[in-house]
């Protein structure tokens, strides 16, 4: 039996008041919530409806130009120089004027994701911890993109398709872990993305992946498609092969390569395929893996519904087509949030963060809080589902 | 008869033995509306449907490789998509003694011409077709390997059947 | 279950082919019938029970673009046709038989393995079976079964293929010749694939393991020792690269079980 309520909220209130800290990539996130202490938290499966009220959420995104990705120093660099402006912001959108009084917890991001991005915001933390008096929770990333979803969409009897930057992941939860059912092999969707854009050179901003979506849909030819590898391996698929495939039609299209009979006409020497057609391509094939491994684990798991978290889960084609799925598989659906709880962000580590201290599990020792590029989602005893 | 997936198309399958008009039937087989079978290169019914089924879902859901329904089947028996080593393979030899005639029409009613063929009907089952198949020469066709463990005449069918279903796909 | 996959099929096969719903997976949909697709004159031959077919319907996916769906349901209806044919060819490995194969559509005839097993137990997967011992666990038939059972997962092994979703439910079992014995056979070979890899092996192994642990929990020790006696017999009996490569495939397996394959799941 689950019981949320075990903890008491400081100074006799009837509701836990959370900080959340995440910087594991290019976002700096910085995010306050509040839970009330329900009465229906107190036993049976209710993690997912702790009614959560979000005092504020800020992110400022560390974006490079055209053609260039984001380097852990670089990145690490942008987060310390924001990371007391923006926990400062927080606070006061928050109206939070005594952390000590205040704050029942201070969650951070403890992995996974880039090393020195990490550790910056962790130190952070431990100084906040330690300057207000408020214990500290280390958070596993992807349970943090998860508990939010979860929280926000109120989905059950569902898998969740992880899919962002840094992860692909398709996980459903039995006993106590968020299990990972199938995953990419190599890199993953985001960063493929990403790195195609850097090949196109196109903006950064808001970030690549958006970018490359509105080119989709600007494809004029819809209805053709231009033959990338599809590697779907069990639930598993990998991605580096379609990356390197499609960078190289990039390439030979702004060289002008007319000897690549795909881009150019053998005859005329016409070019046959632009940019957005490839951007098109790209997508339609890379989803197609991704809704396909998430069908398979839903089918082994039994489950109606799909949630979909991690930044690339704002994609509307990805959206519309496990929509799709979903309608197709005996009446389910699909679950997915807006960019603000989509892309990393401070708010749903807190959401992660408050639930584990509210089983009681929170740092007793900073040397518990050392950070780590590599943390599975399956590691986290997920205490506080049934 | 008919396939039960394709009810509009009627099925005529005769089995002679001891035919002694051979050469004559050679000689028009190209103007003749049937498929012609030597009789050695088959080992069981199956083997023959399996063949005639697949050409359905050729004409229906692909298309033909060659002129007719009639020579498709003769592709169709074939592990290869070479057409003229089909057609040598389980066509109509000098020395074929024992043929198969066989007819896929639309029409309602059977209009085979049973004066075509001088030979004896016998009934179009397994045990007929047993007597006349050459094992080594379909073993040979299929590149079944001799050393396989396929003990009867089940098996080697199963394997054939397999060989027809998959060729050139 | 949508129904229409289910009138696209009734459509496909026409009023003469009446099917019953089997399974649907995220794959491929299963159905059963009583109608051989080109031998006719089968059905009726051998007596009491008309003898029952498997179709395997992989519909095509509205989700994905058009161009993609048929290139994927044309490459894996033929894959795994070719799969089955490979099998067969394997001496003393069990495998369904292929009747007919239809790419354009994405269909596959097989024939129906199995039966119904005795006191409502249900129909004779590993996992039924099983059951149906459950009060007397460690019967021997119990054991020998397993150990056949085993020693189909070496053969396929040994001869580099894996199965790739080796659960209870894809182990059929069927009487032999006798009416006495059971006769395991590997069903459901969409996920499966020519490799020589051993982490694909350790996988196989490690499934299976996991579908064992959770639905026969309080004998799965035992049931498993026997399921690895059988599989280690095809090896052993290949003298020693046999045993070099055994050792290779249960050191990984039990690599994979420390490791805790990610997709272990109940059920």
């Amino acid at each position: 039996m689950v019981n949320l309520n075990t903890i008491e909220p400081r100074n006799g209130r009837n509701y836990y008041i959370a900080l959340g800290l995440e910087g594991s990539a290019n976002k700096l996130g910085v995010g306050v919530i509040k839970h009330t202490r329900l009465p229906n938290t107190a036993s049976g499966d209710n993690s997912h409806n702790c009614q959560v009220e979000i005092l504020s959420n800020i992110r400022d995104t560390y974006v490079t130009p055209p053609g260039e990705g984001f380097l852990p120093r670089d990145t690490a660099r942008h987060h310390r120089n924001w990371v007391v402006r923006i926990i400062k912001q927080a606070l006061e959108k928050a109206k939070i004027n005594d952390p000590t009084a205040d704050i029942d917890v201070i969650c951070f991001t403890r992995g996974p994701g880039m090393g020195a991005p990490l550790h910056s915001v962790a130190i952070a933390a431990r100084t906040c911890s330690l300057m207000w008096e408020v214990p500290l929770v280390g958070v596993n990333h992807c349970v943090g993109h998860i508990e939010m979803g979860r929280e926000i969409t109120k989905a059950e009897n569902h898998v969740v398709l992880y899919v962002s930057g840094g992860n692909t992941q398709v996980i459903a939860y039995s006993e106590n872990r968020y299990r990972i059912f199938g995953e990419t092999l190599d890199v993953a969707i985001g960063n493929c993305s990403d790195r195609f854009a850097r090949t196109l050179k196109i903006p950064n901003a808001p970030s690549p992946g958006y970018n490359i979506e509105q080119l989709a849909k600007n494809c004029q030819h819809k209805e053709s498609l231009i033959e990338l590898p599809y590697t779907v391996k069990g639930m598993d698929l990998s991605m580096s092969g379609i990356l390197a495939h499609i960078d190289s039609l990039a390439k030979d299209l702004f060289k002008g390569n007319k000897k690549n009979k795909i881009l150019f006409d053998k005859e005329t020497g016409e070019q046959k395929v632009t940019i957005e057609d490839l951007c098109h391509s790209l997508q339609e094939n890379l989803f197609a893996m991704l809704v396909e491994i998430t069908e398979r684990a839903m089918a082994h798991v039994n489950a109606s519904q799909v949630l979909i978290v991690g930044g690339v889960g704002s994609n509307t084609r990805l959206q519309e087509m496990m929509g799709q799925m979903c309608k197709d598989r005996a009446d389910g659906r699909v679950h997915a949030t807006d960019e603000r709880f989509c892309i990393d962000n401070g708010v749903m580590i807190a959401q992660a963060g408050l639930l584990q201290y509210r089983m009681g599990d929170y740092v007793k020792d900073l040397s518990d809080t050392v950070v780590t590029q590599k943390f599975r989602t399956d590691e986290v005893y997920v205490s506080w589902r049934e | 008869m008919q396939l039960p997936q394709f009810p509009g198309t009627n099925i005529e399958i005769l089995l002679y033995e001891n035919v002694s008009n051979v050469d004559a039937i050679r000689s028009r087989v190209v103007e003749l509306p049937y498929a012609f079978i030597d009789a050695s290169a088959i080992c069981s019914v199956e083997q023959i449907m399996s063949a005639i089924y697949r050409v359905m879902i050729e004409a229906n859901y692909n298309r033909l490789r060659t002129k007719t329904l009639h020579s498709e089947i003769l592709l169709a028996l074939s592990p290869t998509s070479n057409i003229g080593e089909a057609f040598k393979r389980f066509g109509l030899k000098e020395n074929t003694k024992n043929l198969f005639m066989i007819q896929i029409t639309q029409d309602k009613t059977s209009n085979v011409d049973k004066t075509l063929v001088k030979g004896d009907i016998i009934e179009f089952k397994d045990e007929s077709i047993e007597r006349m198949s050459d094992i080594e020469t379909i073993k040979k066709i299929y590149k079944i390997d001799q050393s396989l463990h396929l003990k009867n005449n089940t098996q080697l069918s199963r394997a054939v059947v397999d060989a027809i279903q998959l060729r050139g796909l | 279950m949508s129904q229409e996959i289910i009138d696209t099929v009734a459509q496909y096969l026409t009023p003469s082919i009446p099917i019953k719903l089997i399974s649907q997976g995220a794959e491929a949909v299963v159905f059963s019938t009583a109608v051989h697709p080109y031998c006719p004159m089968r059905e009726t031959a051998s007596g009491n029970e008309p003898t029952q077919y498997i179709i395997k319907y992989r519909s095509p996916k509205k989700y994905r673009h058009p161009i993609i769906d048929k290139q994927l349901t044309k490459h894996r209806t033929l894959s795994e046709s070719r799969l089955l044919a490979k099998l067969f060819l394997i001496e003393h490995l069990n495998v369904p038989k292929l009747i007919a194969t239809d790419v354009y559509n994405g269909y596959i005839w097989l024939e129906f393995l199995g039966e119904d097993l005795p006191n409502n137990c249900g129909y004779s997967n590993l996992k039924n079976f099983l059951w149906m011992y459950a009060n007397d666990p460690y019967n021997e038939q119990v054991k020998n079964t397993l150990f056949e059972v085993g020693k189909q997962i070496g053969l396929l092994h040994w001869n580099d293929y894996c199965h790739g979703d080796l659960t209870t439910s894809n182990i059929v079992l069927a009487k032999d010749d006798n009416g006495i014995d059971w006769v395991p056979y590997l069903i459901d070979f969409g996920l499966g694939s020519q490799s020589n890899m051993v982490e694909d092996k350790g996988v196989d192994l490690y499934v299976l393991e996991r579908a064992i642990i959770s639905t026969h929990s309080s004998f799965s020790g035992k049931y498993n020792q026997w399921l690895i006696d059988g599989f280690s017999s095809i090896y052993k009996a290949q003298g020693k690269t046999g045993a070099k490569k055994l050792e290779e495939v249960l050191k990984r397996f039990a690599d994979v079980r420390m490791r805790g394959r990610k997709r272990t799941m109940v059920g």
